[in-house]
Protein backbone atom coordinates (compact mmCIF):
# COMPACT_ATOMS: atom_id res chain seq x y z
CA UNK A 1 0.00 0.00 0.00
CA UNK A 2 1.25 3.37 -1.26
CA UNK A 3 1.14 5.99 2.37
CA UNK A 4 -1.20 8.58 1.36
CA UNK A 5 -1.68 12.19 3.17
CA UNK A 6 -4.83 12.10 4.75
CA UNK A 7 -6.73 15.24 6.19
CA UNK A 8 -8.80 14.42 9.70
CA UNK A 9 -11.26 16.41 10.52
CA UNK A 10 -12.81 16.51 13.53
CA UNK A 11 -14.15 19.22 16.20
CA UNK A 12 -13.67 17.24 18.89
CA UNK A 13 -10.25 16.44 20.14
CA UNK A 14 -10.74 12.87 21.48
CA UNK A 15 -12.19 11.50 17.40
CA UNK A 16 -9.26 13.49 16.24
CA UNK A 17 -6.37 12.03 18.17
CA UNK A 18 -7.93 8.69 17.88
CA UNK A 19 -8.16 9.10 14.28
CA UNK A 20 -4.42 10.29 14.03
CA UNK A 21 -2.93 7.52 15.84
CA UNK A 22 -4.99 5.04 13.54
CA UNK A 23 -3.88 6.69 10.52
CA UNK A 24 -0.44 6.05 11.75
CA UNK A 25 -1.28 2.80 12.37
CA UNK A 26 -2.08 1.65 8.96
CA UNK A 27 0.83 3.19 7.61
CA UNK A 28 -0.41 7.05 6.19
CA UNK A 29 0.58 10.27 7.28
CA UNK A 30 -2.32 12.21 9.30
CA UNK A 31 -2.70 15.81 9.13
CA UNK A 32 -5.81 17.11 11.32
CA UNK A 33 -8.33 20.08 10.81
CA UNK A 34 -10.60 21.67 13.80
CA UNK A 35 -13.25 22.54 11.09
CA UNK A 36 -14.38 22.67 8.07
CA UNK A 37 -13.33 26.36 7.70
CA UNK A 38 -9.44 25.48 8.85
CA UNK A 39 -9.90 21.99 6.81
CA UNK A 40 -10.46 24.17 3.52
CA UNK A 41 -7.58 26.52 4.65
CA UNK A 42 -5.66 23.82 4.67
CA UNK A 43 -6.67 21.87 1.63
CA UNK A 44 -6.39 25.13 -0.53
CA UNK A 45 -2.78 26.35 0.73
CA UNK A 46 -0.26 25.61 -2.52
CA UNK A 47 2.30 25.69 -0.14
CA UNK A 48 1.26 22.71 2.15
CA UNK A 49 1.83 19.43 0.51
CA UNK A 50 -1.14 18.31 -1.15
CA UNK A 51 -3.41 15.86 0.62
CA UNK A 52 -4.69 12.49 -0.44
CA UNK A 53 -8.21 11.93 1.18
CA UNK A 54 -10.09 13.46 3.80
CA UNK A 55 -11.96 11.99 6.59
CA UNK A 56 -14.81 14.34 7.43
CA UNK A 57 -16.89 14.44 10.81
CA UNK A 58 -20.46 16.28 10.00
CA UNK A 59 -21.16 18.15 13.31
CA UNK A 60 -18.73 20.81 13.55
CA UNK A 61 -19.26 24.63 14.68
CA UNK A 62 -17.71 27.41 12.10
CA UNK A 63 -18.34 25.10 9.52
CA UNK A 64 -19.92 21.77 9.23
CA UNK A 65 -19.73 18.75 7.07
CA UNK A 66 -21.64 18.91 4.66
CA UNK A 67 -20.98 22.92 4.12
CA UNK A 68 -17.35 21.37 3.81
CA UNK A 69 -18.35 18.78 1.43
CA UNK A 70 -20.11 21.51 -0.88
CA UNK A 71 -17.22 23.91 -1.42
CA UNK A 72 -14.62 21.20 -1.62
CA UNK A 73 -17.03 19.70 -4.70
CA UNK A 74 -17.98 23.37 -5.79
CA UNK A 75 -13.89 23.85 -5.96
CA UNK A 76 -12.10 22.57 -9.37
CA UNK A 77 -8.67 21.34 -7.27
CA UNK A 78 -10.67 20.06 -4.33
CA UNK A 79 -13.36 18.37 -6.58
CA UNK A 80 -11.31 15.09 -7.23
CA UNK A 81 -10.17 14.79 -3.24
CA UNK A 82 -11.82 11.46 -2.10
CA UNK A 83 -13.84 12.28 1.31
CA UNK A 84 -14.87 9.65 3.77
CA UNK A 85 -17.18 11.11 6.02
CA UNK A 86 -16.76 10.02 9.82
CA UNK A 87 -20.49 9.65 11.26
CA UNK A 88 -21.79 8.42 14.75
CA UNK A 89 -24.74 6.25 14.59
CA UNK A 90 -27.65 8.62 15.04
CA UNK A 91 -26.77 10.38 12.10
CA UNK A 92 -27.55 8.30 9.09
CA UNK A 93 -29.89 10.76 7.61
CA UNK A 94 -26.80 13.47 7.36
CA UNK A 95 -24.87 10.57 5.72
CA UNK A 96 -27.22 9.91 3.05
CA UNK A 97 -26.95 13.49 2.57
CA UNK A 98 -23.44 13.35 2.56
CA UNK A 99 -23.19 10.78 0.06
CA UNK A 100 -25.20 12.25 -2.56
CA UNK A 101 -23.49 15.37 -2.41
CA UNK A 102 -20.29 13.53 -3.73
CA UNK A 103 -18.68 11.51 -0.23
CA UNK A 104 -16.46 8.55 -1.55
CA UNK A 105 -18.02 6.56 1.46
CA UNK A 106 -19.06 6.60 5.35
CA UNK A 107 -16.98 4.72 8.41
CA UNK A 108 -18.93 4.83 11.73
CA UNK A 109 -16.81 6.50 14.82
CA UNK A 110 -14.41 4.44 16.79
CA UNK A 111 -13.67 2.90 13.63
CA UNK A 112 -11.89 -0.48 13.41
CA UNK A 113 -8.07 -0.48 11.78
CA UNK A 114 -9.12 -2.94 9.69
CA UNK A 115 -11.86 -1.02 8.00
CA UNK A 116 -10.41 2.19 8.19
CA UNK A 117 -7.69 0.72 6.09
CA UNK A 118 -9.69 -1.04 3.21
CA UNK A 119 -11.93 1.97 3.00
CA UNK A 120 -9.01 4.83 2.74
CA UNK A 121 -7.31 2.18 -0.13
CA UNK A 122 -10.68 1.15 -1.72
CA UNK A 123 -11.14 5.50 -1.73
CA UNK A 124 -7.48 6.13 -3.16
CA UNK A 125 -7.80 3.43 -5.92
CA UNK A 126 -10.82 4.84 -7.15
CA UNK A 127 -9.39 8.13 -7.34
CA UNK A 128 -6.07 6.71 -9.14
CA UNK A 129 -8.46 4.89 -12.03
CA UNK A 130 -10.42 8.13 -12.63
CA UNK A 131 -6.59 10.12 -12.73
CA UNK A 132 -5.61 7.76 -15.22
CA UNK A 133 -8.51 8.29 -16.93
CA UNK A 134 -8.45 11.53 -17.12
CA UNK A 135 -4.96 11.63 -18.26
CA UNK A 136 -5.39 9.20 -20.57
CA UNK A 137 -8.37 11.75 -21.87
CA UNK A 138 -5.95 14.78 -21.93
CA UNK A 139 -3.60 12.87 -24.28
CA UNK A 140 -5.73 11.59 -26.19
CA UNK A 141 -7.06 15.05 -26.98
CA UNK A 142 -3.77 16.79 -27.34
CA UNK A 143 -2.57 13.75 -30.04
CA UNK A 144 -6.15 14.68 -31.70
CA UNK A 145 -5.58 18.60 -31.63
CA UNK A 146 -1.72 18.24 -32.91
CA UNK A 147 -2.74 15.59 -35.52
CA UNK A 148 -5.49 18.26 -36.89
CA UNK A 149 -2.69 20.42 -37.33
CA UNK A 150 -0.87 18.28 -39.54
CA UNK A 151 -4.09 16.77 -41.28
CA UNK A 152 -7.31 18.05 -42.35
CA UNK A 153 -9.83 18.69 -39.70
CA UNK A 154 -12.20 15.74 -40.80
CA UNK A 155 -9.57 13.28 -41.30
CA UNK A 156 -8.10 14.31 -37.86
CA UNK A 157 -12.01 13.56 -36.29
CA UNK A 158 -11.96 10.58 -38.96
CA UNK A 159 -8.68 9.25 -37.04
CA UNK A 160 -10.29 9.46 -33.28
CA UNK A 161 -14.02 8.28 -34.76
CA UNK A 162 -15.24 4.78 -33.89
CA UNK A 163 -15.92 3.66 -37.87
CA UNK A 164 -12.29 5.41 -38.61
CA UNK A 165 -10.23 2.51 -38.89
CA UNK A 166 -12.86 1.09 -41.72
CA UNK A 167 -12.61 4.20 -43.42
CA UNK A 168 -8.75 4.74 -43.38
CA UNK A 169 -8.64 0.92 -44.75
CA UNK A 170 -10.51 2.13 -47.94
CA UNK A 171 -13.64 2.59 -49.33
CA UNK A 172 -15.26 4.24 -52.98
CA UNK A 173 -17.59 7.39 -53.36
CA UNK A 174 -18.36 10.01 -55.48
CA UNK A 175 -15.91 13.10 -54.58
CA UNK A 176 -15.67 16.43 -56.22
CA UNK A 177 -11.80 17.13 -56.80
CA UNK A 178 -9.78 20.81 -57.08
CA UNK A 179 -6.78 21.41 -58.05
CA UNK A 180 -5.23 24.90 -58.34
CA UNK A 181 -1.78 26.42 -58.59
CA UNK A 182 0.50 29.45 -59.73
CA UNK A 183 0.74 30.43 -63.52
CA UNK A 184 4.32 32.10 -63.78
CA UNK A 185 5.57 31.10 -60.26
CA UNK A 186 9.02 29.58 -61.69
CA UNK A 187 9.41 32.72 -63.29
CA UNK A 188 8.78 34.45 -59.98
CA UNK A 189 10.93 32.25 -57.87
CA UNK A 190 13.67 32.99 -60.22
CA UNK A 191 13.48 36.92 -59.99
CA UNK A 192 12.94 37.12 -56.80
CA UNK A 193 14.78 37.03 -53.63
CA UNK A 194 14.18 34.01 -51.64
CA UNK A 195 12.32 35.90 -48.45
CA UNK A 196 10.22 37.29 -51.35
CA UNK A 197 9.21 33.82 -52.65
CA UNK A 198 8.62 32.55 -48.60
CA UNK A 199 6.89 35.51 -47.54
CA UNK A 200 4.61 35.07 -50.76
CA UNK A 201 4.23 31.54 -50.02
CA UNK A 202 3.26 31.63 -46.41
CA UNK A 203 0.58 34.83 -47.58
CA UNK A 204 -0.74 32.21 -50.05
CA UNK A 205 -1.01 29.40 -47.84
CA UNK A 206 -2.70 31.53 -45.06
CA UNK A 207 -5.13 32.70 -47.51
CA UNK A 208 -6.07 29.74 -49.52
CA UNK A 209 -5.84 27.23 -45.73
CA UNK A 210 -8.26 29.77 -44.37
CA UNK A 211 -10.80 29.44 -47.54
CA UNK A 212 -10.44 25.68 -47.46
CA UNK A 213 -11.36 25.66 -44.07
CA UNK A 214 -14.23 27.58 -44.13
CA UNK A 215 -15.72 25.92 -46.66
CA UNK A 216 -14.82 22.52 -45.54
CA UNK A 217 -13.00 20.67 -47.96
CA UNK A 218 -10.20 17.71 -47.31
CA UNK A 219 -7.27 19.22 -48.17
CA UNK A 220 -5.09 16.07 -49.79
CA UNK A 221 -1.74 17.89 -50.16
CA UNK A 222 -0.29 20.78 -51.31
CA UNK A 223 3.20 21.33 -52.55
CA UNK A 224 4.81 24.85 -53.70
CA UNK A 225 2.46 26.59 -54.98
CA UNK A 226 -0.38 24.36 -55.51
CA UNK A 227 -3.07 22.29 -53.73
CA UNK A 228 -5.47 19.40 -53.94
CA UNK A 229 -8.51 19.74 -52.44
CA UNK A 230 -11.52 17.27 -52.40
CA UNK A 231 -15.10 17.39 -51.39
CA UNK A 232 -17.85 14.45 -49.73
CA UNK A 233 -15.24 13.02 -48.02
CA UNK A 234 -14.73 11.58 -44.97
CA UNK A 235 -17.73 13.88 -44.20
CA UNK A 236 -20.44 13.57 -46.83
CA UNK A 237 -21.73 16.85 -48.49
CA UNK A 238 -24.35 16.08 -51.02
CA UNK A 239 -23.45 19.23 -52.46
CA UNK A 240 -20.19 18.68 -53.15
CA UNK A 241 -19.98 19.94 -57.06
CA UNK A 242 -21.59 23.58 -55.77
CA UNK A 243 -19.42 23.33 -52.86
CA UNK A 244 -16.06 22.86 -54.79
CA UNK A 245 -17.25 25.55 -57.33
CA UNK A 246 -17.54 28.06 -54.50
CA UNK A 247 -14.66 27.67 -52.63
CA UNK A 248 -12.86 27.98 -56.29
CA UNK A 249 -14.54 31.41 -57.20
CA UNK A 250 -13.33 32.46 -53.23
CA UNK A 251 -9.88 31.49 -53.98
CA UNK A 252 -10.04 33.42 -57.19
CA UNK A 253 -11.41 36.90 -55.34
CA UNK A 254 -8.92 36.67 -52.67
CA UNK A 255 -5.91 35.89 -54.44
CA UNK A 256 -6.83 39.30 -56.53
CA UNK A 257 -6.38 40.94 -53.67
CA UNK A 258 -2.71 39.50 -52.60
CA UNK A 259 -1.51 39.29 -55.80
CA UNK A 260 -2.57 43.08 -56.60
CA UNK A 261 -0.02 43.75 -53.91
CA UNK A 262 2.52 42.39 -55.49
CA UNK A 263 2.14 43.26 -58.89
CA UNK A 264 2.85 46.49 -57.90
CA UNK A 265 6.19 45.11 -56.53
CA UNK A 266 7.03 44.00 -60.36
CA UNK A 267 5.86 40.27 -60.19
CA UNK A 268 2.76 38.93 -61.95
CA UNK A 269 1.06 35.80 -60.39
CA UNK A 270 -1.72 34.31 -61.32
CA UNK A 271 -4.12 31.27 -60.48
CA UNK A 272 -5.47 28.41 -62.50
CA UNK A 273 -7.89 26.37 -61.14
CA UNK A 274 -9.23 23.03 -62.05
CA UNK A 275 -12.77 20.86 -60.96
CA UNK A 276 -13.73 17.72 -61.63
CA UNK A 277 -16.40 15.06 -60.40
CA UNK A 278 -16.40 11.27 -60.13
CA UNK A 279 -15.70 7.75 -58.66
CA UNK A 280 -12.76 7.79 -56.31
CA UNK A 281 -10.93 5.37 -54.00
CA UNK A 282 -10.35 6.99 -50.22
CA UNK A 283 -8.12 6.07 -47.79
CA UNK A 284 -5.03 5.64 -46.06
CA UNK A 285 -1.98 5.54 -48.79
CA UNK A 286 1.83 5.22 -48.06
CA UNK A 287 3.98 2.88 -46.31
CA UNK A 288 4.72 2.57 -42.60
CA UNK A 289 5.53 5.37 -41.07
CA UNK A 290 3.88 8.13 -43.74
CA UNK A 291 0.73 7.67 -44.02
CA UNK A 292 -1.61 10.13 -46.06
CA UNK A 293 -5.37 9.80 -46.71
CA UNK A 294 -4.91 10.04 -49.98
CA UNK A 295 -7.88 10.06 -53.37
CA UNK A 296 -7.29 7.36 -56.08
CA UNK A 297 -9.38 7.80 -59.30
CA UNK A 298 -9.63 9.55 -63.09
CA UNK A 299 -11.32 12.58 -61.65
CA UNK A 300 -8.41 13.29 -59.95
CA UNK A 301 -6.29 13.14 -62.62
CA UNK A 302 -9.21 14.95 -64.92
CA UNK A 303 -8.87 17.84 -62.29
CA UNK A 304 -5.28 18.39 -62.17
CA UNK A 305 -5.33 18.16 -66.41
CA UNK A 306 -7.99 20.82 -66.36
CA UNK A 307 -6.42 22.96 -63.65
CA UNK A 308 -3.38 22.70 -66.32
CA UNK A 309 -5.35 23.44 -68.99
CA UNK A 310 -6.82 26.69 -67.22
CA UNK A 311 -5.34 29.76 -68.30
CA UNK A 312 -4.34 32.33 -65.81
CA UNK A 313 -7.50 33.08 -63.45
CA UNK A 314 -10.00 31.00 -64.80
CA UNK A 315 -11.62 27.95 -63.14
CA UNK A 316 -11.58 25.32 -65.36
CA UNK A 317 -14.97 22.46 -64.71
CA UNK A 318 -15.55 19.41 -66.09
CA UNK A 319 -19.36 19.34 -67.41
CA UNK A 320 -20.58 16.74 -64.65
CA UNK A 321 -19.31 18.73 -62.10
CA UNK A 322 -21.33 22.05 -63.75
CA UNK A 323 -24.04 19.60 -64.13
CA UNK A 324 -24.30 18.34 -60.47
CA UNK A 325 -23.48 21.32 -59.16
CA UNK A 326 -26.33 23.62 -61.13
CA UNK A 327 -28.67 22.43 -58.23
CA UNK A 328 -27.25 23.48 -55.36
CA UNK A 329 -26.14 27.02 -56.63
CA UNK A 330 -26.69 29.87 -59.14
CA UNK A 331 -23.25 30.02 -61.77
CA UNK A 332 -22.54 32.18 -64.04
CA UNK A 333 -20.52 30.24 -66.70
CA UNK A 334 -19.71 30.00 -70.37
CA UNK A 335 -18.71 26.81 -72.66
CA UNK A 336 -14.83 26.04 -71.57
CA UNK A 337 -15.14 23.81 -75.00
CA UNK A 338 -14.24 20.34 -75.54
CA UNK A 339 -10.48 19.50 -74.25
CA UNK A 340 -8.35 16.97 -75.38
CA UNK A 341 -6.64 15.94 -72.22
CA UNK A 342 -3.28 13.83 -71.69
CA UNK A 343 -4.78 10.13 -70.74
CA UNK A 344 -8.17 10.91 -71.71
CA UNK A 345 -9.50 9.00 -74.74
CA UNK A 346 -11.92 11.41 -76.13
CA UNK A 347 -12.58 15.23 -76.07
CA UNK A 348 -13.83 16.19 -72.91
CA UNK A 349 -16.22 18.60 -72.39
CA UNK A 350 -15.77 21.89 -70.11
CA UNK A 351 -17.23 25.27 -68.55
CA UNK A 352 -15.73 28.43 -67.59
CA UNK A 353 -17.15 29.62 -64.01
CA UNK A 354 -17.47 33.57 -64.05
CA UNK A 355 -18.62 33.90 -60.79
CA UNK A 356 -22.12 33.00 -59.10
CA UNK A 357 -25.50 34.22 -59.29
CA UNK A 358 -26.92 36.66 -57.13
CA UNK A 359 -30.06 34.84 -55.68
CA UNK A 360 -30.30 31.32 -54.94
CA UNK A 361 -33.18 28.84 -55.89
CA UNK A 362 -35.59 29.45 -58.37
CA UNK A 363 -33.15 31.06 -61.37
CA UNK A 364 -31.20 28.06 -62.26
CA UNK A 365 -27.77 28.60 -63.52
CA UNK A 366 -27.21 31.43 -65.54
CA UNK A 367 -25.12 29.79 -68.86
CA UNK A 368 -23.82 32.45 -71.14
CA UNK A 369 -22.33 32.36 -74.43
CA UNK A 370 -21.81 29.58 -76.95
CA UNK A 371 -23.05 25.80 -76.76
CA UNK A 372 -24.19 23.76 -73.88
CA UNK B 1 -22.33 5.89 36.79
CA UNK B 2 -22.50 3.84 33.96
CA UNK B 3 -19.14 2.74 32.31
CA UNK B 4 -19.43 0.37 29.78
CA UNK B 5 -16.19 -1.45 29.97
CA UNK B 6 -16.44 -2.83 26.10
CA UNK B 7 -15.89 0.63 25.00
CA UNK B 8 -12.64 1.14 26.53
CA UNK B 9 -11.55 -2.58 25.88
CA UNK B 10 -12.30 -2.02 22.10
CA UNK B 11 -10.49 1.82 22.19
CA UNK B 12 -6.95 -0.74 23.97
CA UNK B 13 -7.71 -3.30 20.85
CA UNK B 14 -7.33 -1.00 17.69
CA UNK B 15 -4.88 1.01 19.11
CA UNK B 16 -2.90 -2.04 19.40
CA UNK B 17 -2.69 -2.57 23.28
CA UNK B 18 -1.16 0.66 23.29
CA UNK B 19 -2.16 1.76 27.14
CA UNK B 20 -0.10 5.29 27.64
CA UNK B 21 -1.91 6.16 24.86
CA UNK B 22 -5.18 5.24 25.80
CA UNK B 23 -4.35 7.27 29.33
CA UNK B 24 -3.51 10.06 26.85
CA UNK B 25 -7.11 10.03 25.25
CA UNK B 26 -8.51 9.35 28.85
CA UNK B 27 -7.02 12.94 29.95
CA UNK B 28 -8.31 14.21 25.72
CA UNK B 29 -11.62 13.34 27.35
CA UNK B 30 -11.79 14.93 30.53
CA UNK B 31 -10.28 18.06 29.56
CA UNK B 32 -12.68 18.27 26.63
CA UNK B 33 -15.87 17.27 28.50
CA UNK B 34 -14.69 20.19 31.20
CA UNK B 35 -14.66 22.66 28.20
CA UNK B 36 -18.16 21.14 27.17
CA UNK B 37 -19.78 21.16 30.77
CA UNK B 38 -18.39 24.87 31.10
CA UNK B 39 -19.98 25.81 27.69
CA UNK B 40 -23.49 24.00 28.97
CA UNK B 41 -23.95 26.13 32.32
CA UNK B 42 -22.33 29.85 29.86
CA UNK B 43 -25.31 28.71 27.87
CA UNK B 44 -27.79 28.23 30.71
CA UNK B 45 -26.61 31.67 32.68
CA UNK B 46 -27.42 33.48 29.12
CA UNK B 47 -30.89 31.81 28.86
CA UNK B 48 -29.22 30.60 24.75
CA UNK B 49 -31.26 27.54 24.61
CA UNK B 50 -29.41 27.10 20.66
CA UNK B 51 -25.85 27.38 22.67
CA UNK B 52 -26.71 24.66 24.43
CA UNK B 53 -26.81 22.16 20.67
CA UNK B 54 -23.14 21.93 20.18
CA UNK B 55 -21.63 21.07 23.48
CA UNK B 56 -23.97 18.93 24.22
CA UNK B 57 -23.83 17.01 21.36
CA UNK B 58 -19.77 16.82 21.59
CA UNK B 59 -20.46 15.67 25.26
CA UNK B 60 -22.24 13.05 23.68
CA UNK B 61 -20.16 11.72 20.82
CA UNK B 62 -17.03 12.08 23.39
CA UNK B 63 -19.45 9.81 26.11
CA UNK B 64 -20.05 7.44 23.53
CA UNK B 65 -16.05 6.69 22.87
CA UNK B 66 -15.48 5.96 25.96
CA UNK B 67 -18.71 3.96 26.62
CA UNK B 68 -20.44 6.61 29.45
CA UNK B 69 -23.71 5.25 28.56
CA UNK B 70 -25.52 7.21 30.97
CA UNK B 71 -23.63 10.54 30.60
CA UNK B 72 -24.01 10.37 26.28
CA UNK B 73 -27.62 9.33 27.17
CA UNK B 74 -28.15 12.75 29.27
CA UNK B 75 -26.13 14.90 26.52
CA UNK B 76 -27.81 13.58 23.89
CA UNK B 77 -31.62 14.50 25.49
CA UNK B 78 -30.32 17.87 26.25
CA UNK B 79 -28.89 17.79 22.33
CA UNK B 80 -32.52 16.63 21.03
CA UNK B 81 -34.36 19.49 23.59
CA UNK B 82 -31.67 22.26 22.29
CA UNK B 83 -32.80 21.58 18.95
CA UNK B 84 -36.30 21.49 19.24
CA UNK B 85 -36.45 24.66 20.65
CA UNK B 86 -37.08 24.30 24.56
CA UNK B 87 -35.29 22.70 27.59
CA UNK B 88 -36.93 21.82 30.76
CA UNK B 89 -35.14 22.44 33.91
CA UNK B 90 -32.32 22.77 32.25
CA UNK B 91 -30.07 23.73 35.27
CA UNK B 92 -30.80 20.37 37.04
CA UNK B 93 -30.08 18.73 34.09
CA UNK B 94 -26.67 20.07 33.57
CA UNK B 95 -26.03 19.43 37.32
CA UNK B 96 -26.83 15.34 36.79
CA UNK B 97 -24.62 15.39 33.85
CA UNK B 98 -21.80 17.30 35.83
CA UNK B 99 -22.34 14.90 38.26
CA UNK B 100 -22.10 12.02 35.93
CA UNK B 101 -18.96 13.05 34.44
CA UNK B 102 -17.19 13.35 37.99
CA UNK B 103 -18.00 9.94 38.77
CA UNK B 104 -16.88 8.41 35.16
CA UNK B 105 -13.72 10.42 35.09
CA UNK B 106 -12.84 8.82 38.53
CA UNK B 107 -13.56 5.53 37.27
CA UNK B 108 -11.58 6.08 34.54
CA UNK B 109 -8.99 6.99 36.30
CA UNK B 110 -9.30 4.20 38.92
CA UNK B 111 -8.88 2.16 35.82
CA UNK B 112 -5.99 3.54 35.05
CA UNK B 113 -4.24 3.33 38.37
CA UNK B 114 -5.87 -0.78 38.89
CA UNK B 115 -3.81 -1.14 35.53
Amino acid sequence: MTPARILAVDDTPFNRRLLVRLLEGIGHEAVEAGDGREALERLRDADAQPIDLVLLDIEMPEMNGHETLAAMKADERLREVPVIVVSSVDELDSVVRCIRAGAADYLPKTVDPEILRARIEASLAQKRLRDNERDLLATIERQRSQLARFLSPQVAALVSSADGEAMLAGHRREITAMFCDLRNFTGFSESAEPEEVLGFLRAYHATMGTLIVEHEATLEHFAGDGFMTFFNDPVLQPDHAARAIRLAVAMRQQFATLSADWRRRGHVLELGIGIATGYATLGRIGFEGRYDYGAIGSAIILASRLSGEAAPGEILVAARTFAEAEGDAVIVAESGGDRTLKGFSRPVPTYLVVGLGEAAGDLGSAVEGVSR
Amino acid sequence: MTLDAEAMARLLEITGGDQAFIDELVDTFVDDARTQIEGLRAAASSGDTEAVVRPAHSLKSNAQNVGATLLAELSRSLEADARAGAIPDLTARIDAVEMEFGAVSAALRADRTRD
